[in-house]
């Protein structure tokens, strides 16, 4: 009895000491995120699947808060005015009514602008998935998949540089602890044209797929090159280098004769979780709605069949604050519709900008005409000197790309924001937004 | 010490028992209390022995079998001084009366993990509840609620009155922000898991969809499991300086829940039996119409209704909240057991009725605790309860599709006529998207809980030689349960049918949770001298926590089908909560002749839930005790007890599950599913919320114990808080979880206990409690953030440097304190400015008198019951006029005037003063052969309440149990007050 006592006894000693020792040296088990994808194991090493997501996310997220892009781009380059009963700074600060200033901190630009980095940093997230993942992917494939990541990442950025304009944006954002330095205005723009010229360098001419599948414009590297270079024809054209321009257009899916819609989209489905179209208007509502600014018809050449094509006369005339207008914002026909990131007809038109530029009236006044004809229009039969067709090409590009985020930026090009009509007296016309309070 | 050569003697007189095993001899005897009751339970023991004891039957008999040839008996009761006997063969029947002890000095107070310590010689202030106090006044449905008013240093506040509602337990002040400052609850060693559960009826409500992301929908939390008649006593860890040996999961406080146990002697059967009602707490009425108040706020429109019924209005305050529920209580439990084993086990079902029909919470409890002197050298222990419970709770609080029944009631001025036709269709509500008294009756909200919780405990003896007693402790234990949510909302409501909502809805969820916990503690007791002993103790811990959540909400239903699957469109949901936590402690006592007594110690935790799983945080912990009054030059006859403590400690607060982890979430695309990353950037450089606690304070004791005192002045500082700081966007993260904040609370907790008057028929306690605490943010790395209620124009909180985390701050208006900085009005305060709980307990011969007051001194609410039925023009007060100074405008349209200028208007005050528990007992003298006590009483609960506070209760929350921004109500399901009568039976 003594003995076995003895025994038993000092068992649970010997048991806890090799229990602390054990506690030392064994480790607790790190668990990862139960609920979703961790970051860092995506970008370690991700499956094809999970590559497939992120172009996917990409894609996806593309859209996300682009309807404020677009209201901004729309609202202040004076195509269309944004009515909003549970938000009057759509008609207020927007607009620049009399001592209103745009403000740093406020969803017009704060929404948007944290959209389009959160793409991009999904984009270098597909980078370094691509780039470290063990799953079965060809060096090439690697290769022209980061091209893909980089394109988009270009396009997102310039969507950026379109907001903040002079305030110049940061473009070296891979690593969220150590962002890159805000550019000025000029380097900023030449760091996406320079982004989209290194992604075309390894889809230009590749015999690869990218390595998912992604329903922006194909997948075909050496084909969506074409798309990289209608990117880049337009960056081209912002920058004024008008040689570039023509380059990177004949590279592109550009073609004169070619249908007007062809070219990338944002699509938008029904499908449970997906999103809608939020350009899309209803007609003849009230409260929330979109109308037109009424010089977008009183302005309009006889006959000209895109107005009626993406307007729509309101039963009732639309009033908020001091501003009106009979007709309804009517570019989407239904919720589903896509909208465009970009298509041959802003192509043609580029086209005839470089051409002009390039003291090439000829071949300018020939796609003028091109873009005229679908309008039901007849050739153009003013002036050919270089300031003459600039403003008939800003006045073709603000019919034939209505509501598409284009007017403002095209004015401000060609400083010309001072033009724009100025429905009520005191409305200011803003030349960019304010650098957002976060990143002060 | 003052005996010394016999505590010599006795000493060598347990050392010699070992070997005088042969000779042994019976004591018996009685021991008494309070006017020569039997003293049930008591503890007669061997002295220094831990083997030799026994405790009385409930008549309070015992008879006790003692080695050797004479001995020591210690007897000790709690509340009463202990008093030792000398005894030996020669005794026979002992009558023992004690006397009572207000300050508890005997008390055995649990502390730690493995150890306790006699209240006496506490370093802390430690709050410790009897079963007596914690039931023995009135029925209690839940043990939070049985809680409140009986010790300092607490702000619980119930949710909502809705069955089995949550109830938010806060203790000392801010603990967190946005992370858990709920204490941690353990259960005869047992982790108890306190989930509050989203029960899914956000997808009906739509309250978190637009500015507000946090859920309103009131989940319950699952201390609602524990059943308070099985708890023997309840010890409350404060603050890091007494909870640092729980480590990292310890900011919130910890409370240490024991059971009953059985106790050798004689099987002891105890039924007992409450029955009672529960009823509205406070009634508001409603608003007094004529044709020209209906045309003002309802236009043509509404006269029309109020022509077509003739003018007539319904009570429907009282229709809705009017139900007198029946509450039934009934409870069996058998204890006893032998030198070897003893045994406890209780069986209780509860059956509940609320306020409002189809509301109720009904449970069956059933508990077996065993314990067994296995061997000479190992006691067992083992702890199972099952619990069953279901809770139906309507549907309340804030919504933004008018759906729930307490904005749809707010909304209705009472000439509408709600009810249905004969065949039992409801009509359409006009003026209100639902009609209350359809949603009522169709449908349903019910939560159903299956619970199981295993503990048991192995000590080993290694060591007893009087000098050296070693034992090891290996404890663990599992904590399983299942949790059902079920929503079921029929498309014939009004607000589903006919392109209202989604066509009926149907949700249903699953939550296993299954926790686990094991402990091995070794503990060393080395007495040095007489004068001088010490404790050492050694151990790991190991906690793992599984939690899994799988809801499916249905829309589109078919027909009056409610399964998931028997609908258009399926949206399923799923949450998973997983941990592991290792961790080591280490605690060395010294006491120095019961006059000095010091404690330092040492806890050491990793936690996966930390971003490096393997780092050890470490949490130290000292304090020092002294008795001055134990000193030998105290000859101050009439201070029985002075002791000065001081006591320092640390303890930490994990950050908000998955804050660790950059998740990318699930989107959307073209008929696929994409990963897009999160807005908030997860940080795996984070470090646990880290609480240091020093604690102050005095304690005496006056006339023979008759008087004590006890005093606490603390600093608790709430370090290293996490919050989202907003980052800039071009990093693809809007918000990134960092460090971020400091809060410093202060405050003082006094307790005064009394027993006036004690003779022979006549008995009188009073304990009386008072404590306060205010709390300011000394650290945000951040700009000053408005935080929780509904934005600055109706009160929100506001998190600023310099000013209490608990402010409540809003638009400002002319006579309003305003902030320079933020240009807000600095409206009120969330905390109390004090709080006092007065408790009295009156005996007379068999009967007793219990009375809880509790005085809650201000606070404020952000009351928006208000806000909205001033809206709706169905305030009772708004046709007063009492508040417009210049006597023009009526109440209702003046308080809507003045809100556009001040949130004030909604930010009021909460205080009140309420009889919480009140009783009267009597014992039938003994007149049955075989039973030894039969009780019978009438008691309530909530009865008497003064507040000015303009809304249903001041104790509310709509937010649930978020760290700081409670306090604030939207049409929550009223609460409500209740009389029971109990009868029990002692065989």
């Amino acid at each position: 009895m003594k003995h076995s006592y003895k025994t038993f006894a000092y068992f649970p000693l010997a048991l806890l000491i090799a229990m602390i020792f054990l506690f030392s040296s064994c480790k607790v088990e790190p668990i990862s995120d139960p609920n979703n994808p961790a970051l860092t194991s995506i970008e370690q090493n991700a499956s094809i699947g999970e590559i497939q997501n992120l172009v996917d996310g990409i894609e996806s997220g593309m859209r996300d808060n682009m309807a404020f892009y677009f209201d901004d781009a729309g609202a202040i380059g004076r195509e269309f005015y944004r009515f909003s009963t549970s938000d009057p700074r759509y008609v207020t600060e927007l607009l620049g009514k009399g001592n209103a200033e745009l403000d740093n901190n406020t969803f017009y630009i704060s929404r948007p602008y944290s959209a389009i980095y959160r793409v991009i940093k999904n984009t270098n997230i597909l980078i370094s998935a691509l780039k470290n993942t063990k799953a079965d992917i060809s060096e090439a494939q690697r290769k022209v998949g980061t091209a893909y990541a980089k394109t988009i990442q270009s396009y997102e950025l310039l969507l950026a540089f379109n907001l903040e304009y002079g305030n110049g944006i940061r473009v070296d954002v891979a690593d969220p602890s150590n962002l890159g330095p805000f550019l000025s205005q000029e380097e900023s723009i030449n760091a996406i044209q320079d982004l989209l010229n290194a992604a075309n360098a390894d889809l230009i001419g590749s015999l690869d797929k990218f390595p998912f599948s992604s329903s922006i414009y194909t997948n075909e590297a050496a084909t969506f090159s074409k798309f990289n270079r209608a990117l880049a024809a337009r960056v081209a054209v912002y920058r004024e280098d008008w040689a570039q321009a023509g380059t990177a257009l004949s590279e592109s899916f550009f073609d004169l004769n070619g249908s007007l819609t062809m070219g990338a989209y944002y699509l938008y489905s029904t499908a449970g979780g997906d999103q809608l179209n939020p350009l899309y208007t209803p007609l003849n509502t009230s409260g929330e709605t979109r109308v037109v600014e009424p010089s977008f018809i009183t302005d309009a050449a006889p006959g000209d069949t895109r107005v009626a094509a993406k307007t729509s006369k309101r039963n009732e005339t639309a009033l908020q604050d001091d501003l009106k207008s009979d007709y309804d914002f009517y570019v989407y026909k239904s919720n589903t519709a896509s909208i465009p990131i970009i298509r041959n007809e802003e192509l043609i038109l580029l086209y005839a900008e470089a051409h002009a530029q390039l003291a090439d009236p000829v071949n300018a006044v020939k796609a003028i005409n091109i873009i005229r004809h679908s309008a039901s229009l007849a050739d153009y039969t003013g002036a050919t000197d270089l300031n003459s067709l600039i403003n008939e090409i800003l006045k073709q590009r603000r019919y034939s790309l209505y509501g598409e985020g284009h007017r403002w930026i095209d004015m401000r090009r060609y400083d010309k924001l001072d033009e724009l009509p100025i429905a009520r007296p005191g409305d200011n016309v803003w030349v960019q937004f304010p650098r957002p309070i976060n990143e002060l | 010490m003052r005996n010394f050569p016999k505590h010599v003697m006795v000493f060598l007189l347990i050392l010699a028992i070992p070997f005088a095993v042969c000779a042994q001899f019976t004591v018996t005897g009685t021991v008494t209390g309070v006017g020569g009751d039997p003293l049930s339970g008591a503890s007669v023991k061997l002295k220094n022995s831990t083997d030799v004891g026994v405790t009385t039957t409930a008549s309070g008999k015992f008879s006790i079998s003692l080695p050797g040839k004479s001995g020591i008996l210690d007897v000790s009761f709690v509340g009463y001084k202990s008093e030792s006997f000398s005894v030996d063969p020669s005794t026979g029947n002992l009558n023992i009366a004690l006397a009572q002890d207000a300050s508890n000095l005997e008390e055995v107070v649990v502390t730690g993990l493995a150890t306790n310590i006699k209240r006496s010689n506490l370093a802390n202030a430690v709050a410790s509840i009897s079963a007596n106090d914690l039931v023995g006044t009135t029925t209690q449905a839940t043990l939070d609620g049985a809680l409140y008013g009986k010790f300092t240093g607490a702000n619980i506040s119930s949710n909502s009155g809705a069955p089995g509602s949550g109830i938010s337990v806060k203790l000392r002040g801010v603990t967190s922000i946005i992370g858990n400052s709920q204490p941690l609850f353990i259960v005869d060693g047992v982790y108890y898991d306190n989930s509050s559960i989203d029960n899914g009826l956000n997808a009906v409500s739509k309250a978190a969809a637009q500015g507000s992301s946090v859920l309103q929908n009131n989940p319950s939390n699952r201390l609602a499991d524990l059943n308070p008649d099985d708890i023997e006593r309840v010890e409350i860890l404060k603050g890091a300086s007494t909870a640092a040996i729980y480590g990292a999961k310890a900011a919130g406080g910890v409370v240490i829940i024991t059971t009953k146990k059985g106790k050798s002697g004689k099987t002891k059967v105890e039924f007992s039996q409450s029955t009672g009602i529960q009823m509205q707490l406070r009634k508001l009425g409603g608003r007094t119409w004529d044709a020209a108040k209906v045309e003002d706020a309802f236009d043509s429109l509404g006269l029309a209704l109020y022509n077509a019924v003739g003018g007539k209005t319904f009570n429907y305050e009282d229709e809705l909240y009017g139900q007198k529920g029946l509450m039934n209580n009934s409870r069996l439990s058998l204890s006893g057991g032998n030198d070897r084993t003893t045994f406890y086990t209780g069986f209780t079902y509860e059956n509940d009725n609320g306020i409002i029909r189809r509301t109720g919470y009904e449970k069956k409890n059933f508990r077996v605790n065993l314990t067994q002197k296995a061997f000479k050298f190992l006691d067992l222990s083992l702890n199972y309860n099952y619990v069953e419970s279901e809770s139906n709770r309507a549907f309340f609080n804030n919504d933004n599709t008018g759906a729930t029944l307490g904005v749809s009631f707010i909304s209705t001025p009472w000439w509408i006529d709600l009810h249905p036709d004969a065949n039992g269709n409801y009509p359409n509500n006009p003026v209100a998207t639902s009609n209350f008294l359809q949603t009522r009756d169709l449908i349903t909200n019910r939560e159903k809980v299956n619970r199981t919780l295993l503990g048991g405990t192995a000590t080993f003896k290694i060591l007893n030689s009087g000098k050296h007693n070693v034992k090891v402790i290996a404890n663990g234990g599992i904590d399983y349960y299942t949790l059902n949510t079920l929503g079921i909302f029929p498309k014939e409501l009004q607000f589903e049918k006919e392109g209202n909502g989604t066509n009926g809805l149907s949700t249903y969820g699953t939550t296993i949770t299954r926790n686990q916990n094991a402990s091995m503690i070794a503990v060393y007791q080395f007495s040095a001298s007489q004068k001088l002993n010490s404790r050492t103790q050694a151990g790991l811990t190991a906690e793992d926590v599984d939690q899994n959540t799988v809801m499916a909400t249905a829309t589109q239903l078919i027909g009056t089908q409610t399964n998931v699957n028997q609908a258009g469109a399926v949206q399923p949901y799923q949450n998973k909560i997983l941990q592991k936590d290792r961790g080591f402690f280490a605690q060395e006592e010294v006491n120095y002749n019961d006059i000095f007594i010091g404690t330092a110690g040492l806890r050491g935790d990793r936690s996966s839930r930390n971003g490096d799983a393997n780092k050890i945080y470490y949490f130290p912990k000292a304090s020092l005790a002294i008795n001055i009054a134990n000193m030998p030059f105290w000859n101050w006859e009439q201070v029985s007890q002075l002791k000065l403590r001081a006591a320092y400690g640390e303890s930490g607060n994990f950050a908000p599950f998955g804050a660790i982890y950059t998740p990318l979430v699930p989107v959307i695309y073209n008929g696929t599913t994409g990963s897009l990353i999160d807005v908030i950037q997860g940080n795996d450089k984070l470090e646990p919320e880290r609480q240091k606690e020093l604690e102050l304070g005095i304690d005496f004791s006056l006339l023979q114990n008759r008087i004590s005192f006890e005093g606490t002045y603390y600093v608790k500082k709430a370090n290293d808080l996490i919050l989202p700081v907003v980052i800039p966007n071009s990093s693809g993260f809007t918000n990134s979880w960092q460090n971020a904040a400091n809060i410093r609370n202060r405050g003082v907790e006094l307790q005064v206990n009394a027993i006036p008057v004690a003779s022979k028929d006549w008995n009188w306690n009073i304990q009386v409690l008072y404590w306060k605490n205010t709390a300011i943010v000394t650290r945000l790395d951040l700009p000053p953030f408005n935080t929780g209620g509904f934005g600055s124009t109706l009160g929100t909180y506001r998190v600023q440097k310099g000013l209490s985390p608990t402010q409540i701050v809003g638009t400002a208006g002319p006579k309003d304190k305003v902030d320079p900085i933020s240009g807000l009005g600095l409206l009120g305060n969330s905390e109390p400015d004090f709080q006092l709980s007065f408790t009295n307990n009156l005996k007379w011969k068999n009967f007793e008198l219990s009375v809880l007051c509790h005085w809650k001194n201000g606070g404020s609410n952000i009351n928006l019951t208000n806000f909205l039925s001033d809206l709706f023009a169905t305030s009772p007060d708004y046709d007063d006029k009492t508040l417009d100074p210049t006597g023009t405008l009526s109440n209702g349209p003046y308080r809507l005037q003045e809100s556009n200028n001040t949130a004030s208007i909604w930010v009021q005050d909460a205080t009140y003063f309420r009889v919480r528990e009140m009783a009267v007992n009597y014992r039938l003298p003994d007149f049955i052969k075989g039973v030894s006590q039969i009780k019978v009483g009438l008691s309530a609960h909530n009865l008497i309440n003064v507040f000015k506070y303009g809304s249903y209760d001041p104790e509310v929350s709509n937010f649930g149990i978020s760290a700081i921004n409670t306090n604030v109500e939207v049409t929550p399901f009223p609460t409500s007050k209740s009389v029971h009568f109990n009868v029990s039976v002692t065989f």
